[in-house]
């Protein structure tokens, strides 16, 4: 038997002819982990999808050996019955269901009768959330209870309940917290020394390079290397994935700051399904012509909340005084924010930002359609010039201008909300969480618009929770915690350290 | 080349009226052989007089199919549509009869009573917030108990020529000849419109041999329909007005604003209101245009009966719920067109028409019609490869 668990071999997948994955080689050893490296639409999750069965054997070409043996399954049953279970992306969490009742979803114990066997799954629950280093979870409580984090947990102790040995982790961190996120790591390797074998798929390099014993990088649904972690670094992974060498992740760029266009005052909101709790707590800030604002914080310190009350879509009550231009502004509603010049680019794009059914073009138009009415009908050719012009603009790679949104990468995705909100040429433009989720070229291309905005006036109010973007596109950074303000520095020199204690609520010290 | 079940599928999944289409063709196919006599070497199904019958008989469900759809993919639903057809249908016949109105005064306050009426509707649903099954379910109690009360539970009769003129009349086929002119007319004009706008902003522009053959298709449709119609005894009005209402509404729903932000607004919602679209105003509205619809049909009812009724319209909300979603009206929002929805009326229709001329049972009616509904969206979902 050869010394690896899980060999994929050759394996190429088509879809309608074209080849998403092609000739792609995989193997893993219990007890270690390979890292996934590549761009969003490199073919990571065609590739997970395969090995999981969601695309069942035979519809694709080259051999799975699992065990020693050829693995043949017909379906995600099937592989998880083999022992090999993966963890989404989003959370596969039912919020009604308790701990203990997600944790036996699809598996769940019963009395000869035929009823649920609580006392029998409780214990067996709770003895796994303690294997977790989690004791003081509650399994019988809703899972909704617990944050996101606790309930990723919650999902790693269903996958060892269904005695996993290969456990694959698709971007297990995008809604962690930098705690939560050490605690997942933590426990990774410990499953690791215990013999479980992983592949470990994310964006963070950092953290694939801390858990990673080997990676494999794709590109273009090809396979461009596999290396242990020891010969690689960052530097080198990332090239790999893009192809060639990325010096500069920020590219920074000269831009005047001009006067205050926009202030917010005494920004306060309660929590919508628990109206006694404060998510915001009575921040006040300003934003200066041309100057990018970075909105740091850990997640759920009530960033997000905080900039929605400023577009009008904050669901709970709250209280905000928004002035632009010196003029006081009422905003109720997302219409009145773009009627007077404040766009805003969703946190949750798929939820918010796009309107999947519908083509990329007009998803683009959206906000200003009735720009385009001529004898009351939309005029559909100077509508479709503008579209393609604002797609060459933001290289939004799509076939076809109208194909539907949803069929393009995360990326692609996100750069046409972008130029939607652009289109109505806004004053200050809110970006709440910008580049989650997407690749390094886009997010790079981003960056670069980011700064040619800033260049051309607008006033940008960036929320985002990974440091080093905040720290490498900002001209100033606002430190929100426990909803509140918690600093407000001007990004010179400015460190991680001292943004992250100040996020926690430590004082800053200069040794740190 | 083989064609393979792949291809199939996908040029139905792309061409879903061509599909729906096709099962016309079938469905009049078996009912044109089963109703076949050898002694005339004729089809009772399939004469002109039959087809007039037909769509007389579908022009009241598809006024109804036609503004449904557009309230299906906003995301939402409209069970109120029967019993308001019937409170206007019951107004106009007492407007009529009762008092002895003007064709011109009754239509005015039955529009007007039917879009105050679906726009409350739509008002308690999109800006208070409540359900439009629970708020439409309301309102179909509350509507056919105000018919039953002003009518007193009897029929009103008899009604005016004029009115009746709006549900059995027939256009002189001069006009009807006329009116064919007049569409085809208005179709190469758009043609030649987009065309030349695609040029100014350099956009490619189709081969004029495909666009020509595009317009003689349209046009031999548009010429068998009104000389088969004109055989019998011309085109009929209610069949006009379902015309005139499918060619406004197609162009709504793919040329306004308003219509395009129906669909962004079943699709994504929050995404819709994000953009700063006013998604309450684009619900109102829409219901606003099924209440317009409901106060047609219920003049075109009364019109057809040549009296009010105050059970007239019962069930018609189902009829036309299913007309669109055997058009291909996705229940989930954001998908489906008129046009679908009218040839689902007309396949309801035929189904009804068909099998009556065969003089099968209603209770089998029913059973057929619901058997239909179902497999059609069944098809539907394998052909769309959607099936999980």
């Amino acid at each position: 038997m050869s010394e690896y668990i899980l060999e994929m071999h050759d394996i190429t997948k088509e879809f309608s002819g074209v080849k998403a994955i092609e000739g792609i080689n995989l193997k893993v050893r219990a007890g270690e982990c390979v890292g996934l490296c590549g761009e969003n639409g490199a073919g990571k999750s065609t590739l997970m999808k395969v090995l999981s069965a969601v695309y069942p054997h035979g519809t694709w070409e080259g051999t799975i050996t699992w065990d020693g043996k050829e693995l043949k399954a017909g379906s995600i049953r099937e592989t998880e019955e083999a022992g090999i279970v993966i963890i989404h992306q989003e959370l596969m969490m039912v919020p009604h269901l308790s701990v203990a009742e997600n944790i036996f979803l699809g598996s769940e114990l019963t009395t000869a009768g035929g009823f649920m066997d609580y006392p029998r799954m409780n214990a067996r629950a709770a003895e796994l959330m303690a294997m977790l280093k989690m004791p003081d979870i509650n399994v019988a409580q809703k899972v909704s209870a617990y944050s996101g984090g606790k309930q990723q947990l919650v999902e790693i102790a269903k996958a060892l309940n269904k005695n996993a040995r290969l456990l694959i982790l698709d971007e297990p961190t995008s809604a962690l917290t930098a705690s939560e996120t050490r605690i997942l790591l933590d426990i990774v390797k410990e499953l690791k020394a215990k013999g479980m074998a992983c592949v470990y798929i994310s964006h963070k390099l950092d953290e694939v390079a801390e858990i990673a014993d080997t990676v494999t990088v794709i590109r273009d649904g090809t396979h461009i290397g596999t290396a242990p972690m020891a010969e690689l670094d960052t530097g080198k992974i990332i090239s790999m994935m893009v192809g060639r060498e990325m010096k500069n992740l920020f590219p920074r760029e000269a831009h005047d700051i001009g006067e205050v266009v926009f202030e917010a005052r005494n920004i306060t909101c309660w929590d919508a399904t628990n109206p006694e709790r404060k998510v915001v707590n009575n921040i006040s800030f300003e934003l200066r012509k041309g100057e990018i604002l970075g909105v740091a914080g850990l997640v759920g310190a009530g960033r997000t909340e905080m900039v929605s009350t400023l577009f009008g879509c904050y669901p709970g009550l709250y209280e905000a005084e928004v002035i632009l231009e010196g003029k006081k502004l009422k905003i109720r509603e997302p219409i009145d924010a773009v009627r007077n010049g404040i766009c805003m680019v969703p946190e949750d794009r798929k939820r918010q930002g796009i309107v999947p059914l519908m083509g990329v073009g007009h998803n683009i138009t959206m906000s200003v359609l009735p720009r385009f009415i001529t004898g009351g009908l939309i005029d559909a050719e100077a509508e479709m010039a503008q579209i393609q012009h604002e797609i060459l603009r933001m290289k939004v790679k799509t076939a076809q201008p109208l194909l539907p949104i949803a069929s393009l990468s995360g990326g692609n995705q996100q750069k046409a909300v972008v130029a939607k909100m652009l289109l109505p040429e806004p004053k200050v433009l809110i970006l709440d969480e910008p580049t989650r989720g997407i690749d390094v070229g886009a997010k790079y291309e981003i960056y670069k618009l980011i700064f040619e905005l800033a260049k051309q006036g607008v006033a940008i109010l960036m929320v985002s929770s990974e440091l080093p973007e905040v720290l490498g596109i900002s001209d100033r950074v606002l430190v929100v915690g426990e909803g509140q303000l918690r600093g407000n520095f001007i990004n010179d020199g400015l460190t991680q350290e001292t943004v992250l204690a100040a996020a926690i609520g430590k004082p800053v010290t200069a040794a740190a | 080349m083989t064609l393979t079940s792949k291809d199939i599928r996908h040029f139905l999944s792309e061409y879903k009226i061509v599909a729906l289409l096709i099962v016309i063709a079938l469905i009049w196919a078996l009912f044109g052989v089963l109703t076949y006599t050898p002694e005339t070497q004729t089809s009772e199904f399939l004469t002109s007089r039959n087809f007039s019958n037909l769509l007389r008989q579908m022009s009241i469900t598809g006024m109804l199919a036609s503004a449904m759809v557009f309230v299906i993919v906003s995301g939402e639903i409209d069970l109120s549509i029967g019993s308001l057809l019937g409170m206007v249908g019951g107004v106009a016949a007492i407007l009529d009869v009762t008092y002895g109105w003007p064709l011109a005064g009754t239509i005015a306050v039955c529009l007007l009573l039917g879009v105050a009426s679906s726009c409350l509707v739509g008002y308690l649903s999109a800006y208070q917030g409540i359900p439009t099954f629970i708020v439409t379910l309301g309102g179909m109690l509350v509507f056919r108990g105000i018919v039953l009360g002003l009518t007193g539970g009897t029929t009103i009769a008899p009604v005016s020529p004029e009115i009746k003129y709006i549900g059995q009349g027939y256009l002189p086929s001069v006009v009807g000849d006329i009116v064919a002119v007049a569409v085809f007319a208005i179709l190469v004009l758009i043609a030649m419109r987009t065309r030349a706008g695609r040029i100014k902003h350099d956009l490619p522009v189709p081969s004029m041999a495909k666009e020509v053959g595009k317009l003689a298709a349209f046009g031999a449709i548009i010429v068998a329909f009104v000389l088969n119609l004109n055989n019998y005894h011309g085109v009929p009005v209610p069949v006009l007005i379902l015309l005139v209402i499918l060619g406004v509404f197609t162009v709504i729903g793919d040329m306004t604003v308003f219509g395009r932000r129906i669909y962004a607004v079943g699709s994504n919602l929050e995404a819709t209101r994000m953009s700063g679209v006013n998604v309450a105003k684009v619900k109102l509205m829409v219901f606003g245009l099924m209440g317009l619809m409901c106060a047609l049909a219920g003049l075109a009812t009364t019109a057809r009966l040549a009296a009010g009724t105050p059970s007239a319209g019962t069930g018609a909300e189902l009829d036309a719920i299913a007309s669109c979603f055997i058009g291909g009206t996705s229940m989930r929002g954001g998908v489906g067109t008129v046009g679908g929805a009218l040839v689902g009326a007309t396949i309801m229709a035929s189904l009804d028409n068909g099998m009556s001329m065969l003089g099968v049972d209603t209770f089998w009616q029913q059973i057929v019609k619901g058997v239909i509904l179902v497999f059609a969206v069944w098809m539907d979902i394998v052909s769309s490869g959607t099936r999980r």
